[in-house]
């Protein structure tokens, strides 16, 4: 009984703060007035009659798409690209400045010189999207190579196991925490850059959805818009953190404790 | 006499510091250490033993001087010295018996066969019931028992042991000493052993090299004459084995002093 509780606990203080926080909003918007603040409710029952229409679930599909393409992409480069500079000190030193004077540009404000190269097509946001993973990719990949324990990489050697292999099978699993913190980071950022691209380059997406519903002051659609990406986001994390979870189980638990994404 | 397991002829390593110096941290270090043989290297902390160690595992190449095994140079690690350091190092992602597993798969060895010999091992360092936990699972002498068992489990000739025991505490110590010492006075492998405990060093080795601090020298080798097998409580009331003590703290101290005063 008092087990079946503890279970329910962090479960159920998750929905008391979303409670409390519709009820803010509820109140709050009652109180204000104001055109642009919709009440919790008004903007609550929209969101099922969004989710209804097949035109935008197909843009929210057609924004997750790019997202998990680009970050997709990103996990193939930035994952390498880190290791080797936490392996590699000669590769670090010449990537590091880059990193570092990257890592604070808003890559949404890169789209619009990515889309005077590639147009305002899929390719652009995708491509600005695996940019803005990449970073926290590379960043948190490069930590966990350059910690590996020096004494696990000569244990390995001493068995006689070759440089290649010793890169998959010591510095790749011994980094893994890092990298997967990286990608949660990442996850986090690829959200973020998918709205600013679809911000931009309007043309279809779920950025492209609230931005129509905000130029038609539709504020009740606008702010449906919003829970619906806080709900996607909230759901990729919880589904992601169990992956990790599972991944790294093995791990000494560290400051476990989550950063949410740096810059946009 | 035949050919020593290791020759060490001449040894020297300097470090450069982080403000460019040079730091001569081995000079000029000369041991041989005969088949079966288990040789302690004694001295204070940074007097650089773990160096020492590690040119003869071929993990930190010497800056002068030879390490021969068996006659042929040291160009590297190999399956023929296996280490135990003093962070156990297992891989937290492998349970126990993967671990122990590791090093002889890595060999080409059938799975099957692997798992046999790695089962048989673990028995042999009482950990029987732990082979599918997790090294975080284990309290630290759990784990340095592992990582023996680890190394055993290739069959190097030459255990390399970097104060294997320094980072556990006083009765888990002893306990490992013991066992180490049964294992080893069973198949007689070659032994390098780093340590900074007198009692250690006497109980375990036929031979102790203590050593000086900045530059690391060799300051003086002391036979350990006691018959064996060794029993703990036995050799407590051994006159021999209380001179040894006596004479290697005195060494010790002195290694202190000349430290303080140069
Ligand atoms: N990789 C390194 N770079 C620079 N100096 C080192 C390095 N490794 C060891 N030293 C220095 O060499 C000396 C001996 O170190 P070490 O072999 O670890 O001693 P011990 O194992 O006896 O405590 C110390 O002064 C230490 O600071
Ligand atoms: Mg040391």
């Amino acid at each position: 009984m008092k087990s079946a509780l503890r279970k329910l606990g962090p479960a159920a203080s998750t929905v008391l703060s979303l409670g409390a926080l519709l009820v803010l909003w509820e109140i709050l918007a009652r109180l204000a007035q104001i055109d642009g603040f919709p009440p919790a409710t008004e903007a609550l029952v929209q969101v099922p009659l969004i989710l209804g229409e097949r035109e935008s679930l197909a843009s929210i599909g057609a924004s997750l798409w790019r997202m998990f393409l680009g970050g997709a992409l990103a996990l193939c480069f930035a994952v390498p690209v880190g290791l080797a500079m936490g392996r590699n000190k000669r590769i670090a030193q010449a990537l590091n400045p880059v990193l570092t004077a990257a890592y604070p540009i808003p890559k949404a404000a890169l789209m619009p010189i990515i889309m005077l190269w590639f147009g305002v097509g899929d390719l652009s946001k995708v491509l600005v999207i695996f940019l803005g993973v990449s970073l926290p990719l590379i960043y948190h990949s490069f930590h966990g190579a350059h910690a590996v324990d020096e004494k696990l990489l000569w244990s390995a050697m001493a068995m006689g196991m070759k440089p290649v292999a010793r890169l998959f099978k010591v510095v790749l699993p011994s980094a893994l925490p890092d990298v997967l913190l990286g990608c949660r980071v990442g996850l986090a950022m690829a959200l973020i850059v998918m709205i600013s691209s679809e911000m931009i380059a309007r043309q279809s997406g779920a950025g492209d959805l609230l931005f129509n519903a905000l130029d038609m002051a539709l504020y009740g659609d606008v702010y449906a818009m919003i829970v619906i990406l806080a709900a996607i986001g909230f759901v990729l994390d919880w589904v992601f953190e169990r992956v990790r979870r599972r991944l790294v189980h093995w791990a000494e638990s560290r400051q476990d404790a989550m950063v949410p994404g740096g810059g946009v | 006499m035949s050919e020593p397991m290791i020759a060490i002829q001449g040894l020297t390593k300097r470090f450069s510091t982080a403000d460019g110096r040079k730091h001569l941290a081995i000079d000029d270090v000369n041991v041989e250490v005969a088949e079966g043989e288990f040789v302690s290297i004694l001295g204070p902390s940074g007097c650089g033993k773990s160096t020492l160690l590690y040119m003869v595992g071929g993990f930190v190449a010497p800056s002068a001087g030879a390490i021969t095994v068996q006659g042929r140079p040291v160009t590297g690690p190999g399956p023929d010295r296996g280490p135990v350091f003093q962070e156990f190092a297992l891989f937290p992602w492998k349970t126990v018996l993967e671990n122990v597993m590791y090093g002889l798969r890595q060999q080409g060895v059938s799975k099957a066969e692997a798992e046999a010999r790695a089962r048989a091992l673990l028995d042999m360092v009482h950990l029987k019931d732990f082979a599918d936990f997790y090294p975080k699972e284990l309290s630290g002498g759990m784990r340095q028992r592992v990582a023996i068992a680890r190394t055993l489990a290739y069959q190097p000739q030459i255990l390399l042991m970097d104060e294997p025991f320094g980072a556990l505490d006083a009765h888990t110590r002893t306990v490992l000493q013991n066992e180490l010492l049964g294992i080893w006075e069973r198949d007689r492998k070659t032994v390098l052993f780093v340590t900074h405990g007198v009692d250690e060093a006497v109980f375990l080795s036929d031979r102790v090299v203590v050593m000086t601090r900045a530059p690391g020298r060799i300051k003086k080798v002391v036979e350990i004459d006691l018959p064996r097998p060794r029993v703990r409580a036995e050799l407590l009331v051994n006159r021999r084995y209380q001179e040894y003590i006596v004479e290697l703290e005195q060494l010790i101290e002195d290694v202190h002093l000349e430290a303080a005063g140069a």
